[in-house]
């Protein structure tokens, strides 16, 4: 359950203030698949940063079940990334000098998993993303899709069970977007994990379990919860 | 904590296998140079030093040196005085030595230096200088009318190489006449002369004891000091304060009290030299590394970022490439360790020549050991600060300042 009120977030450029959000309030519930949408510069990566606590807000907290994640300390929001959320870059975001294995892997080493479990619960999730013949390459060897589905994979790997994308296809062409879409259908399925995911390709929109839209900060369309026979 | 340190670990130890080869290969090397520049100069004024503390035992001092009370000129009673030495438990054996000064002359060259008498059979038991003879022999107790030259006295003929005024290259079998200060005036044939290649000892000249009596007109019971050669391995202060616990009033010195304050300001003044030599070394290698691990992180940038987002502690991160640093330097100074046995085997084979011996560097391992501690910690700080520079930036500018 993630709970966001009247978050705002201004950007100083120089002396002039940039208002990327302005009191977003909102609130996705445990397995919901959210789709955010919105024109470019509209504040949907602003939006998925603060929730992903990579980010400072101006005002407003951002609530993870009952946490207000901004007054945990530097280390305590350090431990809460790596065991609680999973965020997937536009693009890719993998550690060059580690396989695909390795990249799976770390955020669980450092959570404290041991050897043996790491290594083979990696390559189960590598697995179910369909890389089981990748494991040992580095990203460069790696096709932009293979990539984002390590990305995938190693935001998955400590069940963290909040999933952040954002624009996680944008870098894909047709085919290879469908199949991560496919994917986080499938992890949101089988796992219940929520997942809150930027994006403004149409043909995402049955993807979504709700979808809501910002205009220059705000949201303009919380969105209804569509049932299974819109999709 | 233990987990920290496995993931730092791991992030390092990638880092260096599938890192920049050749840049690592360039580092390693310039720490070996480091480590091996800053163990050398020191190993180069500890071998000088231990060549003159060296020649100052074997030629000049023995292990013990007894000299005069404060007012006193000589030393009375010294047979008394050295029968009273040889028996205390560690002494191996005293010698006396009595000077007087003169004039030496030969062929119009004059030189004015003490002659120094000793028994000779005294003196080969206390110093080494009987085994430096670079031409004719020692001297020996039945001798009468031949002295003993040191090289510099001796001198060459070609006068420019001489350091001090000398006699113009004489030779053994030659004859010389010395004006003793007491007016007398006696010939000499050179039996021998020494080369010991210290400064002050080759510029002095033996007589044997019973030839000094003859130039005084009587039995000589006065001596200008007396040199001990203590028993190998005794320690020398021990037996230091048993001679002055039998009652011996004069001054009683080891070597090491006779150099004190003499070399004491020299070394002093290598050891600035040193310091300053290490410091640069220092320098060179902290800005070495740092400079090495700016490029690193400022190039690593957006990875630190996303180690950062997926929820990798900043500490962690900075500790991976403290971790490669400290690989490095291991690396390093086992590479300069190496190199430095390497000197150490030439410079054994080929010592360093200087005009008063030749100097054979000596490692010290202590100076090693805290070399390669400082050379750790300078580098681990260097490696430190941009890490840390690099590391602590907001995640997102991070991530997005390549992409
Ligand atoms: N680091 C930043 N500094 C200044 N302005 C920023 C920064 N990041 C985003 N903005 C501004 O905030 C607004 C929202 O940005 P963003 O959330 O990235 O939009 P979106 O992801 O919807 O395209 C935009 O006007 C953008 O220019
Ligand atoms: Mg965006």
């Amino acid at each position: 359950m993630i709970t966001v009120e009247d978050l705002e977030r201004v950007y100083l450029m120089g002396k002039v203030e940039v208002h990327a959000l302005r009191g977003v309030s909102l609130s996705v519930k445990q397995g919901e698949f959210l789709g955010v949408t919105g024109e470019s510069g509209s504040g949907k990566s602003t939006l998925l940063h603060l929730v992903g606590i990579l980010d400072q807000p101006t005002a407003g907290r951002v609530l993870i079940d009952t946490t207000d994640v901004y007054r945990l300390s530097a280390e305590e929001q350090s431990r809460f990334r790596l065991g609680r959320i999973g965020f997937v870059f536009q693009e890719y975001a993998l550690i060059q000098e580690l396989t695909a294995l390795e990249n799976v892997y770390l955020p669980s080493l450092a959570a404290g998993n041991s050897h043996r479990d790491h290594e083979e619960h990696a390559g189960a999730i590598l697995e179910k993303v369909g890389l089981e013949g990748r494991l040992n390459h580095l990203p460069r060897e790696l096709s932009g899709g293979e990539q984002q589905r390590v990305a995938i994979a190693r935001a998955l790997v400590n069940d963290p069970g909040i999933l952040l994308a954002d624009e996680p296809c944008a870098n894909l062409d047709s085919e290879n977007s469908r199949n991560i879409m496919d994917i986080f259908a499938d992890i949101n399925r089988e796992t219940g994990q929520t997942i809150m995911m930027v994006s403004h390709e149409a043909w995402h929109r049955p993807y979504f379990d709700r979808i809501i839209r910002l205009r220059d900060g705000r949201i303009v369309d919380a969105g209804d919860v569509f049932d299974d026979e819109e999709r | 904590m233990l987990q920290k340190i496995r993931v730092m670990l791991f992030l390092a130890w990638r880092s260096i296998q599938r890192g920049g080869r050749a840049g690592l290969m360039l580092n390693i090397v310039i720490i070996a140079l480091v480590f091996t520049n800053m163990l050398l100069l020191p190993s180069i004024i500890t071998g000088a030093v231990e060549l003159f503390n060296e020649q100052t035992v074997d030629y000049q001092t023995s292990d013990i040196l007894i000299s005069p009370r404060e007012d006193d000129r000589y030393i009375a009673d010294v047979d008394t005085l050295l029968a009273k030495i040889n028996r205390i438990p560690g002494v191996h054996r005293a010698s006396a030595r009595f000077a007087m000064g003169g004039t030496l002359i030969y062929k119009g060259k004059t030189v004015s230096v003490p002659v120094t008498a000793f028994y000779p059979r005294d003196e080969v038991e206390v110093t080494l200088i009987n085994t430096k003879m670079k031409s004719g022999t020692f001297l020996s107790s039945g001798d009468t009318g031949e002295i003993l030259l040191g090289n510099f006295v001796a001198g060459s003929e070609d006068e420019s190489e001489d350091f001090f005024a000398s006699l113009g290259g004489v030779r053994v079998g030659d004859s010389i006449t010395v004006n003793f200060e007491n007016g007398v005036s006696r010939e000499y044939r050179v039996k021998g002369i020494f080369q010991t290649k210290s400064y002050t000892v080759d510029y002095m000249v033996f007589l044997p004891w019973e030839e000094m009596e003859e130039i005084i007109g009587h039995e000589n019971t006065l001596a200008t000091e007396v040199l001990v050669k203590t028993d190998e391995g005794v320690d020398l202060d021990v037996v230091k304060m048993r001679i002055l616990s039998f009652g011996v009033g004069e001054k009683v010195k080891t070597w090491k009290d006779v150099l004190s304050g003499l070399v004491e300001e020299s070394i002093e003044s290598f050891n600035i030299i040193n310091q300053i030599s290490m410091l640069v070394s220092l320098v060179i290698a902290v800005v070495v590394i740092f400079v090495i691990i700016t490029i690193k992180a400022v190039h690593q940038r957006r990875e630190i970022g996303i180690l950062k987002a997926i929820g990798i502690d900043q500490d962690i991160v900075i500790g991976s490439y403290v971790t490669q640093v400290l690989f490095i330097c291991l690396l390093g100074t086992i590479l300069g360790f190496i190199i430095s046995q390497v000197l150490m085997i030439y410079f054994n084979a080929y010592p360093l020549e200087f005009p008063d011996g030749n100097v054979v560097p000596v490692f010290e391992y202590v100076t090693m050991l805290e070399n390669t501690a400082l050379l750790f910690v300078a580098s681990a700080a260097a490696g430190y600060v941009p890490a840390w520079r690099i590391a602590r930036q907001n995640i997102l500018d991070a991530i997005r300042g390549q992409a």
